[in-house]
């Protein structure tokens, strides 16, 4: 019987001092943060955005649960001020009546203005504290990141949640904190990051549509290219897939390429497994890079009338692809290699994996060793399919 | 005797092989990173070789007088008081690691998931949950823990397995880049911390096999050191050798890291299952070691009294040794594994059996 009730007691105790208490978080006092942007105020502080996640928008029901009902926002956007992003997180967080919570931010976007002058200072805190996420999206905006987080999304709830999945679905250069810090701490590559701008999208559909208004979406519309930490300039949609190619990261899309009997009727082919492979050497003064790319295609769209199933069409197809291929490559190397001499494709790593002692006498200066660099590169397509046609099917016969 | 509990083979490597994996894979990849850079998976070969050594160094020593501790035959060996006073070192040694492992536990439970908590809270809990294994014995916590390892082990091989798809092999490349003094630098890390296998010495009077014991100690070993050499090549590929050096628990992140198929993600909780049952089997085995050992030294018919003493003590201990987390790390990072090593680890050991042979002296066969 004593027992029991000793036990009884210590269970009760038990009960006052659950390891718990200190560090809950209830939902209903917590603000989501979605997505945060920075920017690098005249004054030469840290102004924070954040998104923040309005619970009431996520609560069950549909996007038109009420039928009638007036739009509302989904997300709250609010910005903060402050020498240090932390400090810019308090003077924020004293006009949101909820605790700051950044386990779910899913982006991290930098503004020009933060971008050209470095982002080293302000992304520790984004490492160091265990709230945010290595794998949050990284992005650089033209102008002020404020504005981005501002827009919101026809399609998700919010414009944050939009851009990370444009991001994971890898259209352009996609890259996560983790691998952007990476880069950063290595001295043989230099970080990228997609470009995202507002772009007016969307009519109203027909009469009766009139509140929703064309509005202004964000976009991914190349890439932001850095020298080590600082923001130099920026690769279009073309060059972006000359970077992605390099880098061995197409995972899908097309290339257009004229049809090879009548050059102004073109065919589009799709691209499936691309391998990449860098091959540096040196002899002691000049780097060169012989890279080979190889990848498999399906013809998938033919304009033009003639029968491209011809072993010598083929070769063709393949030849005019390399050439395409080979020309968003060049752009995006006389960019990147020619104009601002930041070696954004790794190729130095690359160098370290093959010139083991010749790379620590090269490392401090790499970027100016790659600026030098010749890079020769050899484009290898092979036209694997055709589609579900063999020939053209509305051709009179 | 004052433990009567008696282990199989089995139990005894599932203890040895919890208890140095448990705070293995927080600290030391980093650590093992920071010299070796991607070679790190060399540092650790040379470690587990190493370890091996110490092992066998352990169980030979042990197995020559298998009804006695490492607290009780120094005495045979070196005469009453030198031998009283290696013995009263190590009783010493496992209150001072055991605090170290204590202040580990607190430190990571505050850092990664629970900022606000006061590191007191899980010093006093986990203390007190160990106080209650211990007083329950050897075989209590050698069952128990049969039940954390496999759990332990699978935790760890499915973490791989699931960000194996972030993962980017060309980070070990190129191979045999750092040094060799470096390589070696980097292996102290993981050899101090294989060397706590040298509390065989504790447990050998008490396996129901002792002849197994050198089994026992090598097996442990190579548990660990595999497990550890899936780790870092792990964490290398995921985070690049520049990464892994900064991380404080590179484990966490590489755990955090994983997103399979957009819903399975945020895994830390998982990282904390092995820590929090890793941990707790680790500090009853040296709270254990500690207790008995006094026990065996002042020649008391029971430790169980000593429990409570000797919980106050690890409490204490474990909040006054480091100020902050840069001390403790800076501290396991370079002053723990050459002092733990050359003293305890192997010195001891080696001179314990040096002179037992040269004096030809033995204990029982068993």
């Amino acid at each position: 019987m004593n027992r029991k009730i000793i036990l009884l007691m210590v269970l009760i105790l038990a009960l006052l001092f659950p390891e718990g208490c200190w560090s809950r978080r209830e939902i209903n006092e917590l603000a989501i943060v979605l997505g945060a942007g920075l920017d690098r105020t005249a004054d030469n502080k840290v102004q924070l955005t954040l998104q923040l996640a309005r619970p009431s928008a996520f609560s069950g029901g549909g996007e038109n649960a009420g039928g009638e009902a007036p739009r509302q926002n989904n997300s709250w956007v609010v910005t903060g001020t402050g020498d240090t992003v932390l400090d810019a997180e308090n003077n924020l967080a004293l006009k949101v009546s909820r605790h700051i919570y950044w386990s779910h931010s899913i982006i991290i976007v930098y503004g020009e203005s933060m971008a050209r002058g470095g982002v080293r200072d302000v992304s520790n805190f984004f490492m160091r504290n265990p709230q945010p996420r290595e794998t949050s999206w990284i992005f650089v905006t033209e102008g002020e990141a404020k504005n981005v987080l501002e827009s919101h999304s026809e399609l998700e709830k919010t414009s944050a949640q939009s851009i990370a999945f444009l991001a994971r679905n890898q259209p352009g250069y996609s890259i996560m904190l983790e691998d952007f810090q990476q880069n950063l701490t290595s001295p043989g590559t230099n970080p990228a990051a997609p470009r995202i701008q507002l772009l007016k999208l969307g009519q109203p559909q027909g009469v009766g549509m009139e509140e929703r208004l064309r509005h202004e979406e964000v976009g991914i519309t190349g890439t932001g290219i850095f020298k080590d930490d600082k923001l130099v300039g920026w690769l279009d949609m073309s060059e972006t897939r000359g970077l992605l190619w390099l880098h061995g990261k197409v995972k899908e899309g097309a290339i257009i390429v004229p049809s090879p009997g009548q050059p102004d009727k073109k065919i589009s082919l799709a691209i499936s497994r691309d391998k990449i492979k860098v091959n540096p050497e040196y002899d002691g003064e000049t780097v060169k890079f012989n890279v080979n790319i190889e990848f498999d295609m399906e013809l998938l769209e033919q304009q033009s009338n003639e029968d491209l199933t011809q072993p010598e069409k083929i070769k063709e197809i393949e030849r005019l692809a390399a050439e395409e291929v080979l020309e968003q490559c060049n752009s995006a190397l006389a960019k990147a290699q020619g104009d601002y001499g930041t070696d954004i494709f790794g190729f130095g790593e690359a160098f370290h994996r093959k010139y083991k002692t010749e790379w620590k006498k090269v490392k401090g200066h790499w970027n100016d060793e790659f600026q030098k660099a010749r890079v020769d590169i050899a484009v290898e397509p092979h036209l694997r399919l055709t589609g579900m046609l063999h020939r053209r099917a509305s051709l009179k016969r | 005797m004052l433990e009567d509990g008696r282990i199989s083979s089995r139990q005894a490597t599932f203890l040895m092989s919890t208890m140095i994996i448990a705070t293995v894979v927080l600290f030391v990849p980093s650590i093992t990173a920071k010299y070796a850079r991607q070679d790190a998976w060399l540092s650790i070969i040379a470690a587990i070789l190493a370890g091996l050594l110490i092992a066998r160094l352990a169980t030979t020593l042990g197995l020559r007088y298998p009804d006695k501790s490492i607290f009780e035959y120094p005495e045979d060996i070196l005469g009453k008081w030198p031998g009283k006073l290696v013995g009263l070192l190590y009783v010493c040694w496992f209150l001072h690691l055991n605090a170290e492992v204590i202040r580990e536990y607190g430190s990571f439970m505050v850092t990664a998931f629970m900022p606000e908590t006061p590191i007191i809270v899980f010093i006093l809990v986990v203390v007190s949950i160990a106080a209650y294994a211990t007083i329950n014995g050897l075989e209590v916590f050698s069952r128990a823990n049969e039940i954390f390892l496999p759990l332990i082990v699978g935790s760890v091989i499915i973490l791989f397995i699931l960000a194996l798809g972030q993962m980017n092999f060309h980070m070990l490349l190129p191979m045999f880049d750092a040094e060799p003094e470096d390589v070696l630098k980097g292996a102290i890390a993981p050899e101090g911390w294989f060397g706590e296998v040298a509390v065989i010495t504790v447990l050998i009077p008490y396996l129901n096999k002792p002849r197994e014991a050198h089994r026992v100690g090598a097996l442990a070993v190579l548990t660990c050191g595999g497990l550890l050499l899936l780790d870092a090549v792990g964490i290398i590929a995921l985070f690049g050798p520049n990464l892994v050096e900064a991380w404080l628990i590179t484990t966490l992140n590489g755990a955090r890291m994983i997103i399979v198929a957009s819903f399975i993600e945020r895994l830390e909780a998982v990282i904390m299952i092995i820590w929090v049952t890793g941990g707790l089997i680790k500090i009853t085995v040296f709270y254990w070691a500690a207790a008995l050992g006094s026990a065996q030294l002042l020649k008391l018919k029971d430790y169980r009294p000593l429990v409570v003493p000797i919980g106050t003590v690890l409490v204490s201990l474990s909040t006054l040794l480091h100020p902050n987390i840069s001390d403790l790390l800076q501290f396991l990072t370079s002053v723990w594994p050459p002092y733990a090593i050359i003293v305890f680890e192997a010195g001891l050991p080696l001179l314990l059996l040096t002179v037992s042979l040269a004096r030809g002296i033995r204990g029982a066969r068993v």
